[in-house]
């Protein structure tokens, strides 16, 4: 089973507001290693068309691994509001 | 401002430890949780043990909503291509008080929540906290949304990634080489089949760890445990270890090649996925603890790098269980006495010191280096099992030092110059 | 002003998995409705507009358990009392047995002006509560409010129809459900949540609304709940881009999908 598959049957309380911002401009200039992209379970980082470092927070487990990992603190990393984000049936 | 005698940040089994110990007393205590209800938001791999806590709260582990208790403990040390399986068959296991027992978050923290409700406490889920508020060097209380409110005491049981209390320097900002990264499957089995298949009575679990290949050589290891009717399956895998690698692993298809392995497949065969979850773990011993007390605040759990991964058990629980209980009974000293200051709660320190929470960390200082030797396991696994009963027993006293006694068993069958280099650097365990 | 404003607990809907094409049902968490929320949004901002008045959230449960949350959040909202309706003759009862009793508790309530629903629950849908109590209290009932002002014979209400929007007065009391569009239920501080469970609370069994288990008892029972089954036709098209149109639009016409 894929990882989006696997995704699929949590469940997440998405919020209009994201949880997850990266400061792009930090990744293109300085991050050689991008950890970020391989260090994620939920492979849920990507970089897009353009060449930028997007994360697609719909579907982060809150493990806060990406925010740990980054060296360069391109992150502004929270936990969701109250009543968003994954909510673990079994844990 | 308006005020409560007790504020938990964090309704996670520290958080709720403490709630429950405080609402005891009649303390009016809340307990304020992000997540929908408690446990929403919570991982672990699956044991909690109970042996070091079983006296703490004796009346509550009866209705304890545990999965299995453990009464088969495997190892699975992998090189490439090659395993050594070891069983530990001992009586001792696999008879009643059982010493561990397998569990899921969501239901075990729940439950506890319930039984805080019960005793009169306050938990308030679907809440996030947003800032712990300070004054001078004394926590007065919390922020969350627009309301302030203010307590004589706050508990501090946000868990391992210290979001709130790092911000407000009651401690670091967590570090890749402190944590880990503990993430796995939930498959459902029908508990017949669970049986079956570990070769298990009725309503008995078992645990299987797994060393080497499935990190593929990163500092790590995975882990199998059986509850009712499904397993629990997963890796961890350091953080600074995943950046070390020089091919880079994207860590989400080590789980799926773990998976494929000759030794994992007829395991996890015909289990149907119903959860994919990720938790950071705390790693970095008693020399990341940070201060554990000031003035009108308490750290518990995770939170206060409460965690041990020592080899072949990883606990994390029993410490939370066991600082939130000692934390409670700081606070509600410290309310009696009508102290809330730093010195008021510094028997917190004192109690964590004199039982196994602050000593088994203690004990076990030298661990995170001694799991950076891969030869531990390739070399002697001899050695290795003669130290899985040693390292595997978790009573209710706090762990002894081992290296007399591994030593002294070790002695007679390896005694050449390489063997006494290798054990000089076991003898800190 | 008396605003009852009745509400209703279900399970999150989104908690629940399917297992064998059947919904696993153990261990759900329980939800306040959702348009449960925009009725009581709608009480409290008629109470502080006409001044003097207060809000009662009045629920029905086969358990205190279940409601306990909703009747939380609903005090915690800014309701001023609560009412629940508990008894395990519940468990098994139906929209007609939920009116009855709904209407039995506001008869014992006494004194209310409006009471208020939401068009629906979030789990069933089915619309009939509210209506059925206005029926069996004889009083008036609009639906579907989008806009609710005190005033006229006794209140206006905009109603949101699918093409049209509708005005009518009614004299007190009255009934009316609201839909989704009529606000933003506001959300609770964490410091009223502290002090919803110090407000009054009363708990009644059927017994104490003079009511028989048999009368709030189902009058049907469910055998099934499936999705149907749907046959695929499992139509291949072949050859390029434009042969694949025209064979997509003859097949669509063969099906009668095209050109009815
Ligand atoms: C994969 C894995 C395997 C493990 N295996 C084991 C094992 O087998 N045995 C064992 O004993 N331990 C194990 N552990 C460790 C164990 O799970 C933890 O040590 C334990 O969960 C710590 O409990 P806690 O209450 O301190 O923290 P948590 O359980 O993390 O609780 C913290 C709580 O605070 C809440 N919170 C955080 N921030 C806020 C905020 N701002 N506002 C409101 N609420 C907030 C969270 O939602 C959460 O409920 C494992 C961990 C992992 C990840
Ligand atoms: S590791 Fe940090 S700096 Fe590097 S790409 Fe990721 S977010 Fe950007
Ligand atoms: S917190 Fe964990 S799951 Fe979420 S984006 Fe970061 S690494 Fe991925």
């Amino acid at each position: 089973m894929n990882i989006e598959a696997k995704l699929g049957l949590d469940v997440f309380k998405i919020d209009k507001e994201r949880h997850i911002t990266i400061d792009v401009e930090v990744c293109n200039r300085v991050c050689t290693d991008k950890a970020c992209l391989y260090v994620c379970p939920a492979h849920l980082y990507e970089i897009d068309d353009q060449g930028n470092n997007t994360v697609n927070f719909e579907g982060c487990l809150e493990c806060g691994t990406c925010l740990i990992s980054c060296d360069h603190r391109a992150l502004e990393w929270h936990y969701p509001r109250g009543e968003y984000g994954v909510q673990y049936r079994m844990g | 401002m308006e005020k409560v005698d007790c504020i938990i940040v964090g309704g996670g089994l520290a958080g709720l430890s403490a709630a429950y110990g405080l609402a005891s007393e009649g303390l009016e205590v809340m307990v304020v949780e992000r997540g929908d209800y408690s446990g929403a938001k919570n991982v672990t791999g699956g044991r909690l043990y109970l042996s070091p806590i079983r006296d703490i709260y004796p009346e509550l582990w009866e209705s304890a909503p545990f999965e299995r208790p453990v009464t088969r403990e495997l190892v699975t040390l992998m090189g490439d291509g090659a395993s050594t399986t070891l069983e530990l068959a001992s009586d001792c296991f696999a008879t009643a008080p059982y010493q561990s027992y397998t569990v899921l978050r969501a239901r075990l923290d729940q439950w506890l929540a319930d039984q805080v409700m019960e005793k009169g406490g306050m938990v308030i889920t679907k809440n996030r906290v947003d800032e712990i508020l300070v004054e001078g060097s004394k926590v007065i209380g919390i922020r969350a949304g627009a309301d302030d409110i203010g307590a004589d005491v706050t508990i501090i049981a946000e868990g391992v990634l210290g979001l709130l209390s790092s911000k407000v320097g009651l401690r670091e900002e967590p570090l890749a080489r402190d944590h880990a990264l503990g993430y796995k499957e939930i498959l459902e089995l029908p508990s017949s089949v669970i049986q079956d298949r570990w070769h298990l009575n009725e309503g008995e679990g078992a645990a299987h760890l797994f060393m080497g290949e499935v990190t593929k050589g990163m500092m790590g290891g995975g882990f199998l445990y059986t509850n009712k009717d499904s397993i629990s399956l997963g890796i961890v895998v350091g953080m600074s270890a995943m950046r070390e690698r020089k091919e880079k692993i994207e860590s989400h298809t080590l789980l799926d090649a773990f998976k494929e392995l000759p030794q994992i497949r007829p395991l996890v065969e015909g289990g149907t996925l119903v959860e994919y979850s990720a938790h950071a773990i705390p790693e970095g011993g008693i020399a990341k603890v940070p201060k554990l007390f000031g003035d009108g605040y308490l750290m518990v759990g995770d939170a206060a790098g409460l965690a041990l991964n020592a080899l072949l058990t990883v606990r994390g629980m029993d410490f939370a269980i066991a600082s939130g209980f000692y934390a409670a009974r700081a606070v509600a000293d410290a309310k009696s006495r009508g102290d809330c200051s730093a010195a008021g709660l510094a028997q917190y320190e004192q109690s964590l010191r004199s039982s196994f929470v602050l000593k088994d960390l203690e004990t076990a200082k030298d661990i995170p280096h001694i799991m950076e030797n891969p030869r531990l396991f390739t070399h002697y696994p001899q050695a290795v099992s003669g130290l899985l009963e040693k390292l595997y027993t978790i009573g209710p006293h706090p762990s002894q030092k081992l290296s007399s006694t591994v030593i002294g068993g070790v002695r007679k069958d390896f005694m050449n110059a390489r063997t006494l280099k290798e054990l000089y650097a076991m003898r800190k365990i | 002003m008396d605003i009852v404003v009745s509400v209703k607990t279900n399970l999150d809907l989104q908690m629940i998995r399917i297992k064998n094409r059947e919904p696993v049902l153990e261990a759900i968490p329980y939800k306040t409705g959702d348009l449960d929320k925009n009725a009581v949004e709608a009480a409290l901002q008629l109470r502080d507009a006409v001044g003097d008045s207060k809000v009662i959230a009045l629920t029905v449960a086969e358990s205190n358990r279940k409601v306990r949350e909703t009747i939380k959040e609903v005090l915690a909202m800014g309701a001023d009392e609560a009412v629940l309706i508990v008894d395990p003759a519940l468990e098994s009862t139906d929209q007609a047995g939920v009116a009855r009793t709904l209407a039995a508790a506001l008869q014992k309530i006494g004194s209310y002006d409006l009471v208020l629903f939401g068009e629906g629950s979030s789990d069933d849908y089915s619309g009939q509560v509210g209506p059925r109590v206005a029926e069996l209290l004889g009083v008036p009932q609009i639906g579907y409010a989008r806009k609710i002002t005190a005033g006229g014979a006794g209140v206006l209400v905009e109603r949101s129809m699918d093409e049209f929007i509708e005005t009518l007065e009614a004299p007190l009391p009255a009934v009316l459900t609201v839909v989704s569009e009529i606000n933003e239920p506001r959300i609770p501080s964490l410091m009223n949540i502290m002090k919803a469970g110090k407000k009054p609370t009363e708990e009644w069994s059927l017994a104490d609304l003079g009511l028989d288990p048999a009368a709030v008892a189902s009058s049907c029972e469910t055998l099934s709940n499936l999705a149907e089954e749907q046959d695929r036709k499992h139509v291949m098209l072949e050859g390029g881009a434009v042969d694949q149109a025209a064979g997509l639009v003859n097949a669509l016409l063969k099906e009668g999908i095209l050109g009815r």
